[in-house]
């Protein structure tokens, strides 16, 4: 491979690029491969998105080929001679020299420039923003080891890298490695023991089919999808008081259950309020964009923190489901992508006219009561809504109309003003000070609704009233009032502007909905709203959608994605390892598959690649230490999740109940110590003890220790992407947390029914086989007999300790001895790792 | 058909996964690991600008230059106490008490809770010039007065946030949202940490509640999860899980350890994954943790004399046990130790928080426990190599807070992000100076302005780092402590 290193000034190796004799051949210049990169990292800081020296930005090829503020053309395509750039870049005066102030470019790269511009300076679109097209299968050297097509691409790659695929990993292994993948826990040993003795050769693939059938399975993604959709249990911020949401979690396990294809998964999470005639479960679905914090905390600005929400679902749609860091073009043109700062408010404008407006009881809201109240909360709810009618139209009567003009002239009366609500007040006096015919319909709609809020009239008073205790007898129902998204009808819609310099209250041009020009336009006959944007998503032409998130369960499996960067397909995120599998894999999803999720993941874990051995060895970590090149199969450590269920799986402990209200599973006390806050963890005392980790509840300023020192992230925003740690707190947490030794105390029950304590080898063996469903070999096992000897010399010496330690009196030593035990292999790099 | 690009030169997770093997460590994963890293052994990638090997990763580092402080201990005054009545010394507000704010102060302000006209406040406590520097200090900080000749002030800093907790994350790394690194994460990457035996970075907080940002102020954002800060608490376990089950006493647990690593080297013969030498090594760690934890958080065994100094009492959690805390820490090479006192909140809506009640109280809990700090590091030597920042998250209005628009039952300011005081003591702070002044009522400043970046880059100048080249690849960009911007104030700089 020919390779062209980069210096960085302090010596230190900063970029590695495939030249390919491109620069110094005197061949083709291709701008992607040899100079977008030039740009990116010597150019684009001041001739960029955000800095735009000298009228000069090198993002879009219209904008580099007009004359700069100088007057001069900074490229003349056909003509480098006469293009100020390169009089720049090699300007012999270090003072006019381009880029001002750092070393030269090299000859090589100034040489590729030239060429580039002799060539006609043709700027070609991102790879990421060109649809992807399947690949013919390539040619590979040993036809018998692919088992599916995407192992093909594979093969030729590693073909070209001079490497060889490992051997299949063996049944146990590859069983217990599948299995965690797909339903997030082991299988039961004797699940394994029929699977590894039954000599079909279709027997894997039934045991995956069961795998993928299991309710266990939407369990495991779930956890997934919900890093992303940044659920939690609580609002965020300063008091981060509890919210219902945990029906929009339920939506996402059932989905993933009932095998929903991802483009409609997609279509009701981000417009199901927009469908024709849309279910419960599809309102319940748009929650996903409720996840946004709502800050609650004194003298804040409900427009500033409904504006923020809003900001979080643009960027949070955009990395989701284009792994595209649209954030950036919030306060100005984005950096390095080609992507303007007016491109951000268009998408803004999607979703800046919904109903939700930073408040504590999060409305709108779909209540849904317990079976037995089901009729008469469903009554009280159509009374609210018929109130709420009633006083629009009281409100549009012309005597309050007056009237609540008159108000706003009072309303500069500081005493006036403080009647409101604080977080109002200054959205209202913002609206207020606007002269009525500018104000939008929505700015309209506040001040009559405010005003109704604060009025003496007396019908309006009396719907107050009577909607408050409609209210209160809600909530004597104790119903689940999930956030939904809704949106503001005709006549009441906002207007979106670009906001200068991110600065909610600093107004440029009005813009409509749109999505980036980069990304493709938006196809004819889509809806200008949410609907259409859920829909240009998922349309045939959307070149990011597919690859996104065929990368995305990728890196669920392998640790780490085609893309590394798996929230980042731009310019500056890391180049797919291997762009011909990622390409097929996304024609195949959306095409053959039709974005079922367990077709895809099918394909992938029947795979020779996925069945690979993950043993490596030093040469191999050496030359790709990351295993990107998949001459190998994965090995990583659990997620906080899986180790937890894993832990309670092992112990028999785990409930299989599914769904419902988030649970508290003990916690060490004085976790939960927030400002203004008098919300108390109470501890569970039956099996909700025992479930799995996504249905712990979810404090954002607080969450789960136990978890998080496992890096599941506080879910504030969304997270593409954990990042794996190896640190001491993680092995604290698995040797003394109580909740960990809990566990194993129960599987040293399990291990000693297998034939009484007398039989010490026979329980250790079983333990180890329980644990890591594989026999011990000897030296492993007389380690864990000279352990189980200690332990029991100990607890017979000194019985307390051995009833402390089974939480309960009279356990026995024995039984305390094989806690130890069990706790010892619950600790074991294999037990916390998938290999 | 587009060819793979190479990817080798830019791995992210690669230099994330792997840490924390130390080449000093004891114990059986440490021995199988110096025959095991043989040069062969695969190093993380470089990073720019520091030679972080993430392999090692709280392994001590020379910064860029020679530091003039070698720790930080960083005071929070968690809810922004008032510059006002503390070092900000305004006689012409004492004079303009009670009249009506001039509207021309009001224009293009947003307030968290002033709303129309509110009055103007003066000083709620008389003032006194200490020392041979002549500082002004309110007779709220008796102590404090005895030490001013130790520190430098920054009388006008400033911020762009008006709530607490965007303007706690903006102070503690560098942005008004969630997802940067904290300093304390930026310095112990840089630096790593003296001892291996105690958490790098440890966080301290009183006050009854946390940081109003939650645990994102001393996180490690997108650096490795390895240096985000550690909560160490004076009751129960000083870190969680720290103490071994009930019933397992610790010679068990050492015979339990030999047995997971001595599986574990099988494991690590057969698989071969260098993951498995650092689950070892981090065995190891947890394991002199669970000694070395306790012992230096446990104050009881200091000498009457100096819980008198400080004020402290054992067994109970407050800032001033905090502030002996952080001075065992030091001693015992913790690079950084963050230190959060919640109340200082003093809208004047309730009695605790008031500037004539609440406010009160929360300078007797923080001046004797902060003089005391300065004065024996001092008498330790450590003071030379060890910077202290005090301050808040912004300033208080030289306006009386009227929320709502009518008067709060208890005297009280609102938010300021326009003007706010800092100081600095120790590890090349040039000691009695004043920089930086704000107008004459306190509300904005008038010279020597500096924001949040500059004390972050100045904090990183003392420790021997160019801000601008300590940085972080992350999506596809170097990320540093100070973004864009920051210049280290040379005026307070030894």
């Amino acid at each position: 491979m020919n390779k062209r290193i980069w210096l960085a000034g302090a010596g230190v190796i900063a970029v590695v690029l495939v030249a390919r004799g491109a620069w110094s051949s005197g061949g083709a210049v291709d701008f992607n491969r040899d100079i977008r990169p030039i740009f990116n990292k010597k150019c684009v800081s001041c001739h960029g998105g955000v800095r735009q020296q000298a009228d000069l930005s090198l993002l879009f090829r219209e904008d580099a080929l007009k004359p700069a503020k100088s007057g001069k053309r900074p490229i003349v395509p056909g003509d480098p001679d006469a293009s100020e750039m390169v009089r720049r870049i090699t300007h012999p005066d270090p003072h006019d020299r381009m880029p001002k102030g750092r070393d030269p470019l090299s000859a090589d790269e100034i040489a590729a420039i030239k060429r580039w511009i002799k060539q006609g300076a043709l700027w070609e679109p991102h790879w990421a923003y060109v649809k992807p097209v399947a690949a013919p299968w390539p040619a590979v050297s040993d036809p018998a080891w692919p088992r599916t097509d995407l192992d093909r691409f594979v093969l030729a790659r590693l073909d070209r890298e001079g490497l060889t695929p490992s051997p299949a990993a063996s049944c146990p292994v590859l069983a217990r490695r599948a299995s965690l993948d797909l339903i997030g826990l082991p299988p039961a040993l004797e699940r394994i023991d029929q699977l590894c003795a039954d000599r079909d050769p279709k027997a894997y693939e039934r045991f995956i089919d069961e795998l993928l059938a299991s309710p266990r399975f939407g369990e495991r993604w779930a956890t997934m999808w919900l890093d992303l959709a940044r659920y939690a249990d609580s609002q965020g911020y300063e008091k981060d008081p509890s919210r219902s949401i945990w029906k929009f979690r339920d939506w996402v396990v059932q989905a993933f259950n009932r095998g929903m294809p991802f483009d409609r998964f997609t279509v009701e999470q981000l417009a199901g309020d927009l469908l024709p005639n849309p279910t419960e479960d599809q309102l319940t679905a748009t929650a996903f964009h409720r996840n946004t914090m709502t800050n609650d905390e004194g003298g804040t600005d409900d427009e500033e923190h409904r504006t923020a929400a809003v900001i979080d679902r643009v960027n949070t749609t955009f990395v989701v489901w284009q792994g595209t860091s649209m954030g950036c073009a919030q306060c100005h043109g984005h950096p390095y992508d080609p992507f303007r700062h007016q491109d951000y408010y268009r998408a803004f404008a999607y979703f800046n006219n919904t109903a939700d407006w930073d408040q504590t009881n999060d409305h709108p809201v779909l209540p849904s009561f317990p079976a037995d109240k089901d009729r008469e909360g469903r009554a009280l709810y159509a009374v609210i809504r018929g109130l709420k009618a009633r006083a629009e139209s009281l409100t549009a009567a012309p005597a309050i109309q007056t009237a609540r003009r008159e108000w706003e002239t009072r309303l500069m009366v500081p005493a006036v003003a403080g009647k409101l609500k604080d977080t109002w007040q200054n959205e209202v006096l913002r609206i207020a000070r606007t002269p009525e015919a500018d104000r939008d319909g929505e700015q309209k709609m506040m001040l009559d609704w405010v005003y109704a809020e604060v009025t003496d009239d007396p019908a309006l008073a009396a719907i107050r009233k009577e909607r408050d205790q409609t209210w209160s007898r809600i909530n004597k129902l104790a119903p689940a009032l999930t956030p939904v998204m809704e949106e503001l009808p005709s006549g009441r819609r906002r207007r979106t502007h670009v906001f200068e310099r991110g600065n909610f209250l600093v107004h440029g041009a009005e813009v409509e909905p749109g999505v980036p020009a980069s990304i493709g336009p938006r196809p004819a006959g889509l809806e200008p709203n949410r609907l259409g944007l859920a829909r240009w998503l998922v349309h045939p032409d959307n070149p990011l959608t597919g690859r996104v998130i065929v990368n995305r369960f990728w890196e669920q499996l392998f640790g780490v994605g085609l893309v590394e960067t798996s929230e980042d397909f731009g310019t500056q995120g890391t180049p797919p390892s291997n762009q011909a599998l990622l390409d097929w894999l996304a024609v195949q999803f959306t095409t053959t598959d039709q974005w079922r999720i367990k077709s895809l993941l099918k394909d992938v874990v029947l795979s020779a690649t996925y069945r690979q051995s993950s043993v490596t060895t030093p040469a191999l970590t050496e030359r790709d230490p990351q295993n990107r090149l998949l001459a190998r199969g994965p090995r990583y450590r659990l997620t906080a999740e899986q180790i937890r269920d894993q832990a309670l799986a092992v112990g028999g402990l785990l409930s299989d109940r599914m769904l419902g209200p988030s649970v508290m599973p003990p916690q060490p006390d004085g976790v939960w110590q927030r400002p203004y806050s008098g919300e108390v963890w109470k501890t569970a005392t039956d099996q909700d003890r025992f479930r799995r980790a996504l249905y712990t509840l979810w404090k954002r300023t607080a969450p789960y220790p136990a978890m998080l020192t496992f890096d599941s992230p506080s879910r504030e925003f969304c997270v593409s992407r954990r990042i794996r740690t190896n640190t001491p707190l993680q092995a604290l947490v698995t040797l003394n947390d109580p909740a960990f030794l809990e566990a194993a105390a129960a599987l040293a029950r399990r291990m000693a029914d297998s034939g009484g304590p007398a039989d010490v080898d026979q329980a250790l063996g079983r333990g180890y086989r329980l644990a890591l469903l594989q026999v011990p070999d000897q030296a492993s096992l007389a380690a864990l007999r000279t352990l189980y000897q200690a332990a029991l010399a100990h607890y017979r010496a000194h019985p307390g300790d051995g009833d402390s330690l089974g939480g309960v009196a009279g356990v026995g030593p024995e039984q305390a001895a094989l806690t130890v035990v069990a706790n010892a292999i619950m600790n074991l790099d294999q037990f916390v790792t998938k290999e | 058909m587009p060819e793979e690009h190479d990817f080798e030169g830019q791995s992210l997770a690669h230099v994330t996964r792997r840490h924390f093997l130390e080449a000093g460590a004891t114990g059986i994963g440490a021995t199988a690991l110096a025959t095991l890293l043989g040069c062969d052994t695969p190093r993380g990638t470089p990073v720019p600008g520091i030679a972080r090997n993430l392999l090692d990763p709280l392994s001590p580092l020379a910064p860029h230059f020679p530091p003039k402080a070698k720790r930080v201990i960083y005071l929070h005054m968690a809810g922004a106490p008032s510059q006002l009545e503390l070092f900000d010394y305004k006689p012409v507000l004492a004079r303009l008490n009670g009249q009506l704010c001039p509207e021309s102060l009001m224009k293009g302000k947003r307030f968290a809770f002033i709303r129309g006209i509110p009055k103007m406040l003066g000083p709620q406590a008389p003032f006194n010039q200490y020392g041979e520097s002549r500082a002004w200090v309110s007779d709220h900080l008796p102590h404090f007065s005895r030490i001013v000749d130790d520190v430098a002030f920054l009388k006008a800093m400033r911020t762009d946030q008006f709530n607490h907790a965007p303007a706690q994350l903006l102070v503690h790394t560098g942005s008004p949202r969630i997802g940067r690194p904290s300093i304390g994460a930026w310095v112990t990457y840089g630096l790593g940490s003296e001892n291996q035996n105690l958490p790098a970075f440890v966080v301290l907080l009183s006050g009854g509640v946390g940081p109003d940002a939650g645990a994102s102020v001393y996180g490690s954002g997108f650096l490795p999860s390895v240096y985000q800060g550690v909560q160490c608490r004076s009751s129960g376990d000083p870190v969680l899980f720290l103490s071994d089950p009930k019933g397992l006493p610790r010679d068990l647990r050492r015979k339990s350890l030999d047995a997971i690593n001595a599986l574990n080297q099988r494991e690590h013969e057969a698989a071969q994954d260098p993951e498995i030498l650092t689950r070892i090594a981090q065995y190891e760690m947890a394991f002199r943790m669970q000694l070395s934890v306790p012992e230096a958080m446990d104050i009881e065994k200091e000498p009457a004399s100096v819980h008198e100094m400080y004020g402290t009492t054992p067994g109970t959690t407050s800032f001033a046990n905090n502030c002996l805390l952080a001075r065992r820490l030091a001693e015992r090479g913790v690079r950084f130790v963050q230190l959060f006192h919640w109340g200082w909140d003093s809208h004047g809506a309730s009695a605790s928080e008031a500037l004539n009640k609440g406010f009160f109280d929360r300078c007797k809990e923080t001046d004797r426990a902060i003089a005391a700090l300065v004065t024996d590091l001092k008498q330790r030597g450590l003071l030379d190599e060890t910077l202290i920042v005090w301050g808040g998250e912004f300033g208080r209005t030289p306006m009386q807070e009227n929320r709502s628009g009518a008067d709060n039952p208890f005297i009280g300011r609102d938010h300021n992000a326009g003007a706010f005081t800092m100081w600095l003591a120790g590890g090349g702070i040039k000691p009695g100076v004043t920089h930086g002044e704000t107008d004459e009522i306190g509300y904005e400043g008038i010279s020597g302005q500096t924001d949040v970046n500059d004390l972050h880059a100045t904090m990183l100048r003392l420790l021997g780092f160019n801000h601008e080249r300590l940085v972080y690849r992350f999506q596809g960009r170097d990320f540093r402590l100070t973004d864009v911007s920051g210049k280290p104030i040379r005026e307070i700089i030894a």
